[in-house]
C-alpha cells in the first residue's frame, strides 16, 4: 500500500523532469538573456607592477587621457628584451566618478607609446551585469513599430473571422447532414497542414503569375497581372496573410467548438424550440453562453499561437517587405546572412512576445470572470 | 401518400414543412461551400504539382493539370538537400512520438487513475506550459544546445518537439484512460493479474487507437514545425526549415512542389485521428 501512494508521483515523474529541463530551464534563461549582459571592466593599478592593487575599474572601450608613462623591459623566452610601457591614465567610470590610475600596454590602444596623449581601454575580465540595453535595443529597431502594428492589426482581424466560421462550421456538423463523417474531415484537415505550406498555397494564388491574377486576366477583369505581393503593398499582403491563417487554423477552433457543443444538453435547444425561438434566437441566447468556456480557451489558444505566426509571412512575403513579431526573432538570432546573429535581443522579443501572451490570456480570463459575476450579482 | 397528407395539412404546418426543408438544403449548401472554401486551395496547389514545369511557369495558369505529370515532383525531390532533410525530418518525427509517447504515457494514467496530492497542480502546470509559444521556448534552447555542443543536431530537433507536444498528449491520453472503466482493470485483478498485467492485457489493448492518435498528432506537429527546426540547426535541416531556407532563391515549381509534398502527411493522419480529434480537445476545455 505503501507503493501505491508513492507510484503516482514516479509515473507523473519523467513528464514533469523533462517540462523541467526542456522548458522551464530554457523559459527562464530566456529571460535572463534578454536582460543580462556581458560588459568587460580593466582594473586601474595603483603602481606600474601587475601585482599591485586595483584603484577602481573602468569599462572597455572607455576613452581616457595619458598623464604619465613609464618605460620598463620585458625579458622574452629567448632571453631577448624589448621595451614595456605603463600609461598613468584618467578616465570616467560608471558612476561617473574620474579615477586615475596604472594601465599596462597589453590594455590600452594608444597611437604612439611615446607620445600619445589620448588612449582607449582595450581590455577587461567579462562581467555579467543587469542591462536595459538589448530591451532598447529591440524598441528603438526601425522594424519593431511595424512588426507591433502589423502582428495585433493581423490577429484583430483574423480572430473574428476565424470565430465566426469555426462557429458556423460546428453548427452545421451539429446538424448532422449526411456525409457528416466527411464534412468533418474535411474541415479539420487544416489541423494537420503546417504553416509553411499553408502559406505557399496562399502564395501560388496571389504571386504575380498566380491564380487570382489567372482568374482576374481570364474572366476579362483585369488587362495585366496587378502584382499583389510588393513593397507598399501591406494591405494586400495582409489580406493573403489573414486568408492563409483563417484558412489554415480555424479547425482547431472548429474542433473545440464541436467538443463544447456536444456538452450542451439538447434539452435546453428543444425547450427553446418549444417556446417558438427563432435559430438566431437559439444561438445568441441558448447555444452562445453554454459555448462559453470552450470558446474562452479557443480563445486564448488561438491568441497565443497568433503570436507565432512565422512561416506563412515568410512564405507569402518572404519577411522584409510585411514583417512581425516572431519574424522579428528570428531575424535577431539568425546567424545566416539576413541575420543579426544576436541572441540577447533575440530573447527579448521572445520575453515580448510571452509577457504579451500571458497579459492578453489573463485579460480574457478575467473579462469572463466578471461578466459571471456581474449575471450573479443581478 | 406523403404529398396527400402533406397538402391536407394546415398551411401553418405546411409552411413548418418548407422551412424545416430549406432549412436542410441550407446546412447542405453551407456544408459545400465550407468545404470548397478547404478543398480548392489544395486543388490549385495539387494542380500545380502535378503540371509540367513549363504549364507551372505558364500564365494564366490553368485550374486542371493537362498534361498530369510528375516532373515538377520529381524536380523538387531531386534538388539539393530535399531527400536529406526528408530523411530528417522523418527521424525527427518518429523521435518525437517515440519519446512523447513514452514519457507522457505513465503520467498520462496516474493523472486519469490516481488521486492524489497536487494531481490538480500538476494538470494545471502541464495545461500552462501549452500558453507558451514555442518563439520563446526556441532561442534559449538554441543558446542551450550550443553550450552542450548539441547544436545542428536533429536530435535536439526532437528534443525540443517533445517538449512541445508532450502537454497535448498527457491530456490527450489521460483522456483516453479515463474512458475505459476502472472496474475492467479490478475484474483482472480479481481473476490474478498483477496490476501491471491489468495495465498491459486489459487497458493498452483498449486504448492502443487513442494512445496511437496521440502520437501521430505529435508525428505531424514535428513534421510541420519550422520555427525550432529553423533556430536550432545550421546544415542538418529538417524538411520544413530546409524549404524556407531555399525559398527566397527558389523558382516558382520548387515552392508549389514542395508545399504540395508537405501537405500529404496531413491529408493522411487526419483522416485515421478524425474520430479522436474530440475527445483530444474536448479534454482541454473541462
Amino acid at each position: 500500500m505503501k507503493n501505491q501512494k508513492l507510484l503516482p508521483y514516479l509515473l507523473v515523474l519523467p513528464t514533469m523532469l523533462y517540462l523541467v529541463v526542456f522548458f522551464a530551464y530554457p523559459m527562464v534563461s530566456a529571460l535572463g538573456l534578454a536582460v543580462t549582459g556581458e560588459t568587460r571592466y580593466l582594473a586601474l593599478l595603483d603602481q606600474p607592477d601587475p601585482t599591485a592593487s586595483e584603484i577602481g575599474t573602468l569599462p572597455m572601450q572607455t576613452d581616457v587621457t595619458v598623464t604619465d608613462r613609464l618605460r620598463a623591459e620585458e625579458t622574452l623566452p629567448n632571453g631577448r628584451t624589448r621595451p614595456f610601457y605603463w600609461f598613468y591614465v584618467t578616465g570616467v567610470d560608471v558612476n561617473g566618478d574620474s579615477i586615475t590610475g596604472w594601465v599596462s600596454q597589453q590594455n590600452l590602444f594608444v597611437e604612439n607609446r611615446t607620445e600619445s596623449v589620448m588612449g582607449r581601454i582595450n581590455n577587461g575580465t567579462p562581467v555579467r551585469e543587469w542591462t536595459m540595453s538589448h530591451i532598447n535595443t529591440m524598441f528603438s529597431d526601425f522594424r519593431f513599430q511595424s512588426a507591433i502594428f502589423n502582428t495585433f492589426l493581423m490577429i484583430i482581424i483574423i480572430l473574428p473571422i476565424q470565430f465566426l466560421l469555426a462557429i458556423v462550421m460546428a453548427l452545421v456538423l451539429q446538424a448532422r447532414p449526411r456525409g457528416n463523417g466527411i464534412f468533418l474531415y474535411i474541415f479539420a484537415v487544416p489541423m494537420g497542414i503546417s504553416d509553411l505550406a499553408a502559406g505557399l498555397v496562399w502564395y501560388s494564388i496571389f504571386t504575380q503569375q498566380g491564380f487570382l491574377n489567372s482568374f482576374l486576366v481570364s474572366a476579362g477583369i483585369l488587362d495585366r497581372p496587378f502584382i499583389f505581393i510588393a513593397l507598399g503593398n501591406d494591405g494586400w499582403i495582409l489580406l493573403a496573410i489573414v486568408l492563409a491563417e483563417v484558412w489554415r487554423a480555424t479547425a482547431i477552433v472548429m474542433v473545440i467548438v464541436v467538443s463544447g457543443l456536444q456538452a450542451v444538453p439538447t434539452d435546453y435547444i428543444e425547450a427553446g424550440q418549444v417556446f417558438g425561438a427563432s435559430l438566431w434566437q437559439r444561438i445568441r441566447y441558448i447555444i452562445l453562453p453554454l459555448l462559453r468556456p470552450s470558446l474562452q480557451v479557443a480563445l486564448i489558444l488561438r491568441t497565443i499561437l497568433a503570436f507565432q505566426v512565422f512561416a506563412v509571412v515568410v512564405a507569402i512575403s518572404g519577411g522584409d517587405v510585411f514583417t512581425v513579431l516572431s519574424n522579428e526573432t528570428f531575424r535577431w538570432y539568425d546567424r545566416g546572412d539576413g541575420g543579426y546573429n544576436n541572441p540577447n535581443v533575440a530573447s527579448a522579443y521572445a520575453g515580448l512576445i510571452m509577457i504579451i501572451s500571458l497579459a492578453i490570456s489573463f485579460f480574457y480570463l478575467r473579462a469572463v470572470r466578471t461578466q459571471e459575476e456581474v449575471a450573479k450579482s443581478s | 401518400m406523403t404529398t396527400r397528407n402533406r397538402a391536407d395539412l394546415p398551411p401553418e404546418q405546411r409552411r413548418a414543412l418548407r422551412n424545416a426543408s430549406i432549412r436542410r438544403g441550407g446546412v447542405y449548401a453551407l456544408a459545400i461551400t465550407l468545404s470548397l472554401w478547404i478543398l480548392i486551395p489544395i486543388w490549385l496547389i495539387a494542380t500545380m504539382a502535378f503540371s509540367t514545369p513549363s504549364n507551372v511557369r505558364s500564365f494564366p495558369k490553368p485550374a486542371f493539370p493537362s498534361p498530369i505529370s510528375t516532373d515538377t515532383m520529381t524536380f523538387f525531390i531531386n534538388a539539393e538537400g530535399i531527400l536529406r532533410s526528408t530523411g530528417n525530418s522523418i527521424v525527427v518525427a518518429l523521435l518525437t512520438f517515440a519519446m512523447s509517447t513514452l514519457i507522457a504515457t505513465p503520467a498520462s494514467y496516474a493523472i486519469a487513475r490516481f488521486i492524489f496530492r497536487g494531481r490538480d497542480a500538476v494538470r494545471l502546470g502541464i495545461l500552462s506550459v501549452r500558453a507558451f509559444p514555442i518563439v520563446i521556448l526556441a532561442v534559449p534552447l538554441a543558446v542551450t544546445f550550443i553550450n552542450f555542443g548539441m547544436y545542428d543536431s536533429i536530435f535536439s530537433v526532437a528534443l525540443l518537439h517533445t517538449a512541445l507536444v508532450l502537454p497535448t498528449s498527457v491530456l490527450v491520453i489521460a483522456s483516453v484512460f479515463a474512458s475505459v472503466p476502472f472496474e475492467l482493470e479490478e475484474a483482472a485483478q480479481v481473476f490474478g493479474c498483477t496490476p501491471f498485467q491489468a495495465f498491459w492485457r486489459v487497458v493498452i489493448p483498449l486504448t492502443l487507437p487513442g494512445i496511437a492518435a496521440a502520437g501521430l498528432f505529435a508525428f505531424v506537429t514535428s513534421w510541420n514545425e519550422v520555427f525550432g527546426a529553423m533556430l536550432l540547426t545550421l546544415t542538418n535541416r529538417t524538411l520544413p526549415a530546409q524549404i524556407l531556407f531555399s525559398l527566397d532563391k527558389a523558382s516558382d515549381p520548387f515552392k508549389f512542389a514542395g508545399g504540395f509534398f508537405m501537405l500529404i502527411p496531413s491529408l493522411i493522419f487526419i483522416f485515421f485521428i478524425r474520430r479522436y480529434l474530440f475527445s483530444m480537445w474536448g479534454q482541454v476545455t473541462k
